[in-house]
């Protein structure tokens, strides 16, 4: 199931990456289809966040002790600032680590 | 200019964005075997697939037994704009053998497309050009394939305190608000966000590919209201 998996989305990116090259596509493609490409990415990747920071948990919302949503904030305003990828995640994990290690003991 | 001086400058000018890539391949390849994958599929996939933000999104999903058909919806869409680059190459590329375009294809990612992309344009005479983005392709690729080995080969020995499955959504904001660069796309994450909150909430299924085709029509909408302005 997961070589599956793994094979046909190796498979279906390389297609994405190869057929504008391969000539196959001769038209220009819709200023609207050009821009909806530029918003995909962050359309599909905001949902996984949202869900890994467990704001929803047995069908409700989830934000007082969330220490996972308070470090996510925090490496929001960490990103914004730098710009820097380690240093979001290095500042978000090590927040992370001592809302759910230390406050907890 | 000669091939091998072509290649030499695509790797060169390649080389410094590696600060960023390869603790990025560190990390997939702990969380993919943190994630239950074997070594051997954690390793693999890094050369089968070869996309960052995609690779670490699929093994979040396997995490969280999400079925396959999303997943591998979520993995084109997010890889959905590599398209774009390819139509742009193609201007520079069109010449060359099938078996070029199959290889470049292949080598086509974010970090090779951002460095090759500048030289095409800015020296579009230039002899053997397609030796330059073989060069930041290949350059990648290893940097990409060494990274996850070295993941992978951390990935098990790593304590169960540390809750490295955190380290994906971190990855994910890093990558995603420095894209936030305009209004419309400021409205696609928070039309995505809420609109997966909700669905996630009320147990639909696809609720993650709905609530992208949610942010991606906001995101259209609100940029021709950006153009009026």
């Amino acid at each position: 199931m997961i070589w599956y998996g793994i094979i046909v989305c190796g498979l279906i990116t390389f297609l994405i990456r190869f057929i504008p090259m391969s000539g196959i596509i001769s038209r220009e493609l819709s200023p609207s289809t050009k821009n909806s490409f530029k918003y995909i990415p962050l359309a599909v990747l905001t949902p996984i966040i949202v869900n890994d920071l467990s704001i929803v948990e047995n069908n409700s919302l989830f934000f007082i002790e969330n220490y996972k949503l308070h470090a996510g904030l925090i490496s929001i305003i960490v990103a914004l600032i730098t710009n820097n990828i380690l240093a979001t995640i290095s500042i978000g994990m090590a927040s992370y680590l001592f809302m759910s290690n230390l406050i907890n003991i | 200019m000669k091939k091998i001086e072509v290649f030499k400058q695509g790797i060169l000018e390649e080389l410094p964005l590696q600060i960023g890539v390869f603790p990025f391949g560190i990390i997939y390849g702990i969380m993919a075997v943190e994630s239950g994958l074997t070594p051997i599929q954690a390793f693999l996939m890094s050369s089968i697939i070869f996309g960052g933000a995609s690779q670490i999104a699929f093994v979040q999903l396997i995490s969280s037994a999400t079925p396959l058909g999303v997943i591998v919806t979520t993995v084109s869409a997010i890889n959905s704009r590599h398209f774009l680059y390819s139509i742009s190459m193609m201007e520079y590329l069109k010449n060359l053998s099938l078996k070029w375009r199959i290889v470049l294809s292949y080598l086509l990612t974010d970090e090779a497309y951002a460095v090759s992309i500048r030289r095409f344009i800015n020296y579009p005479s230039t002899s053997f050009l397609h030796f330059h983005l073989l060069g930041t392709g290949i350059t990648l690729f290893l940097s990409w394939q060494i990274s996850t080995l070295i993941g992978v080969l951390l990935g098990g020995d790593l304590p169960q305190f540390l809750d490295l499955q955190f380290i994906i959504p971190l990855t994910f904001i890093a990558i995603i608000v420095p894209m936030i660069k305009s209004i419309s796309t400021f409205f696609v994450v928070i039309a995505s966000a809420f609109s997966s909150l909700i669905l996630k909430s009320l147990d639909i299924n696809f609720w993650i590919v709905i609530s992208g085709m949610i942010g991606v029509v906001i995101g259209l909408t609100s940029s021709k209201l950006d153009k009026k302005r």
